[in-house]
C-alpha cells in the first residue's frame, strides 16, 4: 500500500515532467517557425522590390537599344512568371517545398533574364550616360545584394528551425503537430550562378 | 570589342550569387575586423590627420545630436572576399545603430581594391535609398577619388549622407544616457509559481533516482535554453546597439 501510493506520485510527477518538456519543446518550435516565416516576408519583400524596377528599367533601356526586342520579351515573360508564383500564404510556400521550388524556379529565371539585359545593355554606351539609367542600374544591383543578405538569413533561420525540428526528442513530438513543423527549405545556388554571363560577339 | 567578363553589373551578379552560395557551405569565415573604436577608422592613413580628426569629431556631434551613427572605414583591402559580403558581416558584428531602430550607417573605402560601399541600417533606408547612395558615390566621392582628393572625397561624402539623413525630416533626437538604466529588479513570486516550481524541483529529484540520464538530459536542455543572451558594451567611442543591414546602399568604384 505505502509502495503503491509512492508509486502513484512517481508516475504523476514523470507525467508532469513531460507536459511540461512537451509544452517547452513545442513553444521552441513556434518560436524558430515564426523566425523562418519572417525571415520569408522579407525574402518576398526584396524579391517585390526587384520585380517592381522591371518595368522602369525596360523602358528606359527600349529607349536607346529598340532592336534588343528578345532580350525584353524574356525579361518580360520572366517577370509575369514571377507574379504568378507569388502572392500564395507565406506558411505554404515554407512548409511545401514543391512551391518553393517553384518560387525559387521563376525568380532564377528573372535573374538570369535580367542579367542578359544587363549584358546587352553594355553594346549602348549612350546608356552609360543616361542619368535615369545609372539610377535605375545602381537600384537593381542593390536590390539583387539585398536579395543575397535575405536569402542567406532565410537559410540560416531555416537551419536553426531544421536543427531543432530534428533532433531527439522534438523529431518525436513534432509530427503530432501537423505541417506546420515540417522540415523548412533551403534556397540553394542556381546551377552556374556562380560565373558571370560571358558576352560573345 | 571585347571586355573582361567580370566587370560592371555583371560582377555585381556574381558577387550576390557567391553571397548566397556561402551560407549553406559555410566553409570561409570571412575574417571581420573588430569593432573600431572611433567614428572614423583609416587603417592605410589615407587621410590627412586633420580631416580624419574633424571628421571624426564631425561624427561623434551628429550622433549625439540626432542619434544616429554614421561610420567610415577606410581600408586596403577584402581579400578574397567580396565587398558586398564583407560590408554585410562587418555590419553584422560591428552593430552601429540603436537597438530597435537600426539607425547606422557605414561608408567603407578600400584603397586596395579602389572601391567603395555605402551600408545602411534598415531604419536608414527611407533615408539614404540605394538611388542616393548610388549618387553619392558616383558624384561625389568617386570623381574627388579620382582626382586625388581624398580628403575631400571623404569630407563631402559624408556631409551628402548626413544632409541625405536630414532632408527627409529628422526630428532631434534626445543623445541616450551614459550608461544603462537599471532595469526592474526580480519580482516576488507568486504562491502559484512556488508551487509550480515546487513540483517541478520534486519531480526532477524524483526523476534524478528513477532516470539520471534522462534528468541530466533534461537539465542541460533547459540551461541550453536559458543560457542566451549578453549584449554590447559601452567603449570609449561610439557604442553598439542595433545594427541590422539588409545589403542596402550602394557599391562602387573608381
Amino acid at each position: 500500500m505505502k509502495w503503491g501510493a509512492a508509486g502513484c506520485v512517481v508516475v504523476l510527477v514523470i507525467a508532469v515532467v513531460l507536459a511540461l518538456a512537451g509544452g517547452w519543446t513545442y513553444n521552441r518550435l513556434v518560436r524558430l517557425d515564426q523566425d523562418v516565416l519572417a525571415q520569408w516576408a522579407q525574402v518576398e519583400n526584396v524579391y517585390q522590390r526587384r520585380a517592381d524596377l522591371v518595368p522602369n528599367l525596360v523602358e528606359t533601356v527600349k529607349g536607346a537599344a529598340a532592336f534588343e526586342k528578345d532580350t525584353f520579351t524574356a525579361v518580360a515573360e520572366a517577370r509575369s512568371r514571377v507574379g504568378q508564383v507569388g502572392g500564395g500564404a507565406l506558411q505554404n510556400v515554407v512548409n511545401d517545398p514543391q512551391a518553393f521550388q517553384r518560387f525559387q524556379e521563376a525568380q532564377a529565371g528573372l535573374s538570369s533574364a535580367l542579367s542578359r539585359l544587363m549584358v546587352v545593355v553594355e553594346k549602348y554606351p549612350e546608356l552609360k550616360a543616361n542619368q535615369n539609367f545609372l539610377g535605375l542600374q545602381s537600384q537593381l544591383e542593390s536590390t539583387e545584394n539585398r536579395i543575397a543578405v535575405e536569402r542567406m538569413r532565410f537559410n540560416e533561420k531555416a537551419q536553426a528551425f531544421n536543427t531543432a525540428r530534428m533532433s531527439l526528442p522534438t523529431a518525436l513530438i513534432a509530427p503530432f503537430f501537423g505541417a506546420r513543423f515540417n522540415e523548412k527549405p533551403y534556397f540553394k545556388a542556381q546551377e552556374g550562378a556562380e560565373k558571370a554571363p560571358q558576352v560573345k560577339f | 570589342m571585347i571586355r573582361s567578363p567580370v566587370t560592371g553589373p555583371a560582377a555585381a551578379f556574381a558577387a550576390a550569387a557567391a553571397l548566397a552560395l556561402a551560407v549553406p557551405a559555410r566553409a570561409a569565415e570571412v575574417p571581420i575586423p573588430p569593432a573600431p573604436q572611433r567614428w572614423v577608422t583609416d587603417t592605410v592613413g589615407l587621410l590627412s590627420p586633420g580631416v580624419l580628426e574633424a571628421l571624426d569629431r564631425q561624427l561623434e556631434a551628429y550622433e549625439r545630436q540626432t542619434g544616429h551613427q554614421v561610420l567610415v572605414w577606410i581600408g586596403a583591402t577584402t581579400g578574397d572576399t567580396p565587398l558586398e559580403e564583407f560590408a554585410v558581416k562587418a555590419f553584422e558584428k560591428w552593430k552601429p545603430g540603436r537597438a530597435g531602430k537600426d539607425d547606422g550607417l557605414v561608408f567603407f573605402l578600400f584603397t586596395q581594391d579602389r572601391k567603395t560601399k555605402i551600408e545602411v541600417g534598415y531604419g536608414l533606408e527611407d533615408r539614404v535609398t540605394d538611388l542616393i547612395a548610388s549618387r553619392v558615390i558616383r558624384e561625389v566621392v568617386a570623381p574627388r577619388l579620382q582626382g586625388g582628393d581624398p580628403d575631400g572625397a571623404l569630407r563631402e561624402g559624408v556631409a551628402a549622407l548626413l544632409s541625405a539623413i536630414d532632408a527627409a525630416g529628422t526630428q532631434a533626437v534626445p543623445a541616450p544616457a551614459p550608461g544603462r538604466a537599471p532595469g526592474p529588479g526580480p519580482r516576488p513570486l507568486s504562491t502559484a509559481q512556488k508551487v509550480v516550481i515546487a513540483v517541478v524541483v520534486l519531480g526532477f529529484l524524483l526523476l534524478l533516482i528513477t532516470n539520471p540520464s534522462l534528468a541530466i538530459w533534461l537539465l542541460l536542455n533547459v540551461l541550453s535554453g536559458s543560457g542566451r543572451g549578453g549584449g554590447g558594451s559601452g567603449r570609449g567611442g561610439w557604442s553598439a546597439g542595433g545594427g541590422r543591414s539588409g545589403g542596402g546602399g550602394a557599391t562602387g568604384s573608381w
